[in-house]
């Protein structure tokens, strides 16, 4: 195990502080479980973009941009909880605790249903 | 933005039959076309929120590239920090990746609350 602190950057020191190295394996896979929610995050940034740009006649105007910036919203709290919650569990693993819970997930799945339900209804009220 | 394939992974040997180095390089670069991808659907605002768009698009495009020219170095490191069993969480690359996103975000946000087309 390497706890070779000085050979580590500014930035790991700073918000990483402590603790020993985890095993390789498992900070590569808190870095692409950080990678999968920040493609989930595009995802979002793309519909909403795609909702803005290629539904021009299906709703009205403040609707669509209010509900385009929404979802972009969404997928910007996505990204910047993804880079949160990395930093939380590359932290807990540095000190051998358990893992926090993921209050990434939640917000997934009320932003895509809120979405999703509104244009459900305003489609079916049209 | 043309997009070749991500390299194959120089050979080095780390030994670990779950291929976690392969793995890692190959979700670095889903989240390059991804991002190039977004770019690109900026592009489809050109009409309505004018030439800024093009510069969304380009930066969406250095960030994916600046993905791109770091993979060999990225799967040497991991594969050597398997090998060792002791490897730097990459702080730099995940910091520098949310904060990217989360830019495009807050310009996409401002240009449809913004800007009238």
């Amino acid at each position: 195990m390497n706890n070779d602190e000085s050979s580590r950057g500014w930035l790991a020191e700073r918000l990483l502080p402590g603790g020993t190295e985890p095993d390789p394996r498992f900070t590569l896979a808190n870095e692409r479980t950080f990678l999968a929610w920040i493609r989930t995050s595009l995802a979002f940034l793309a519909g909403g973009i795609a909702l803005e740009a290629f539904a021009l006649d299906l709703f009205n105007e403040d609707f669509r941009r209010g509900l385009a910036a929404f979802i972009i919203g969404v997928g910007l709290l996505i990204a910047l909880g993804a880079g949160v919650r990395w930093l939380r569990v590359e932290h807990r693993m540095r000190q051998r605790k358990p893992l926090p819970l993921p209050l990434i997930v939640p917000l997934l799945g009320l932003g895509s249903a809120l979405a999703a339900a509104t244009i459900l209804v305003v489609l079916a009220l049209e | 933005m043309p997009d070749a394939p991500a390299p194959p992974p120089t050979p080095t040997y780390h030994g670990d039959p779950g291929l976690q180095p392969e793995r890692t390089i190959l979700s670095w670069g889903r989240t390059m076309l991804s991002i190039t991808v977004v770019g690109a659907v900026f592009l489809r605002w050109l009409p309505h929120y004018g030439g800024w768009m093009v510069g969304l698009a380009v930066a969406a495009a250095v960030v994916a590239l600046s993905i791109y020219v770091t993979q060999r170095v990225r799967y040497r490191r991991q594969a050597g920090g398997i090998r060792e069993e002791a490897l730097q969480a990459d702080v730099v690359a995940i910091i520098g990746t949310t904060a990217a996103v989360a830019v495009l975000g807050v310009l996409g946000i401002l240009a449809v609350l913004t800007t009238t087309p």
